[in-house]
């Protein structure tokens, strides 16, 4: 897992890296906001810590220009102030967290954890229903056979084993899987059911998704004979 | 066998003009050599007459149908052993029941009423493709590569192909759908 630590009081900064260097983490250090910048141009980050008041360009303006060319990796922000309007800037201008300086050396590492958690590691590498299994980390799906769905077929699928006693509307589907694209409707929820109903069918499960074009839909152990 | 394969022309002709689509792609037909004969008869252990040609040997004629759609497998099939003369020995769904490598398709050993035998393949085009590449795998004398790694990518090629496969013949029930057609799952 490695780090950028931007922060321009030396000892701090030593400190913190050392703390870091100590859990595990490989660190990268910057004493300035244009370093910081040149530093996360260059290689890729699992997480950033950036302080608030740096010179040469500050912690917010180095975050500005970092998401303004779609650099994602995750942001701790230190700030000094206990400013409420600066905290605010900073979660607008695309930080995860802030911290307000002074703070608990421990706080920190259980902040920097959280940050660079990724969302996946809370998924389970298996879903599982009546006689189907759907492996999250390459998209099989296998009963006595097995096919590969598609991105938005798995996704779908996943929402439908994540909520199985549940009967979902085509609205929520939408919603959910699609996160309202435009260019998505009812009818496109029915045509996915009916390809994730083909596949069912394909690798030799009694499963279905069952409903109405345009109502909700709901996972049924054999609703259908095989 | 001309009268196998004018019997499978006059199927599909049916099918195409009621439907106005052509549910086959192509169909291969094939008769094996006296040579493969031969040596298929000692290796099975068979004297190497005509009769055993004939009686034992169940692939010595073989035709491959391959069909647009996965539908239309089924149908090709459905319609083959109402083949007037024809009895069908053994039938293996090999897509309902994939092999552990990938491979799919459906399998038949017909006998005619003459008492010879065929066998049928019955596939989609992506499995067609997937069985050829497959085929000149397993037939080439030396791989450069990992045939590890390859065996494993044609499986997963083949669980992909029969996802497509299958979002295909939906979007085909989609097209077709009747107007005023089921509308449950």
């Amino acid at each position: 897992m490695k780090l950028l630590l931007a922060e321009d009081t030396q000892d701090l900064n030593r400190a913190v890296c050392a703390i870091l260097q100590h859990e595990g983490y490989e660190v990268d250090t910057a004493f300035d906001g244009e370093e910081a910048l040149e530093m996360l141009l260059q290689s890729g980050y699992d997480g950033v810590i950036l302080d608030i008041m740096m010179p040469k360009r500050d912690g917010l303006s180095v975050l500005s220009e970092m998401r303004r060319r779609h650099i994602l990796t995750p942001v701790l922000m230190l700030t000094a102030k206990a400013e409420i309007d600066d905290r605010v800037a900073g979660l607008d201008a695309g930080a995860d967290d802030y911290l307000p300086k002074p703070f608990a050396m421990k706080e920190l590492l259980a902040r920097v954890r959280s940050m660079t958690r990724r969302r996946n590691e809370y998924e389970p590498a298996e879903l599982r229903f009546a006689d189907i299994v759907l492996y999250t980390g390459d998209m099989a799906l296998t009963a006595g056979n097995t096919v590969r769905l598609c991105v938005k077929e798995f996704e779908l699928l996943q929402t439908f084993l994540s909520n199985p006693d549940k009967s979902l509307s085509t609205e929520t589907l939408l919603e959910r899987v699609w996160r309202n694209d435009d260019g998505a409707a009812a009818d496109t929820v029915w045509l996915y059911v009916s390809y994730l109903n083909g596949k069912l069918r394909s690798v030799g499960s009694r499963v279905r998704i069952t409903g109405k074009r345009g109502e909700a839909f709901g996972l049924a152990d054999g609703g259908e004979t095989v | 066998m001309k009268d196998l394969t004018d019997q499978i022309t006059r199927i599909r002709t049916e099918l195409h003009y009621k439907t106005g689509i052509d549910p086959v792609e192509h169909c291969l037909y094939r008769i094996k050599s006296e040579e493969s004969m031969r040596e298929k008869c000692r290796r099975e252990g068979l004297p190497e007459t005509e009769e055993s040609a004939l009686q034992m040997i169940h692939d010595a004629i073989g035709v491959r149908i391959v069909c647009s759609f996965l539908s239309d497998v089924y149908t090709i099939r459905d319609r083959i052993i109402e083949i007037p003369g024809i009895a069908v020995v053994k039938e293996k769904d090999y897509i309902k029941h994939a092999k552990p490598n990938g491979y799919r398709s459906y399998h038949m050993i017909l006998r005619t009423h003459e008492g010879y035998f065929a066998e049928i393949q019955l596939r989609t085009i992506s499995m067609d493709t997937w069985a050829a590449l497959e085929h000149h795998m397993k037939y080439k004398k030396t791989i450069s590569g990992n045939i590890a790694l390859i065996s494993a990518e044609l499986k997963r090629c083949a669980d992909e192909l029969t996802s497509t496969d299958v979002s295909m013949q939906a979007i085909r029930d989609m097209i077709f759908e009747d107007s005023e057609g089921e509308e449950n799952v």
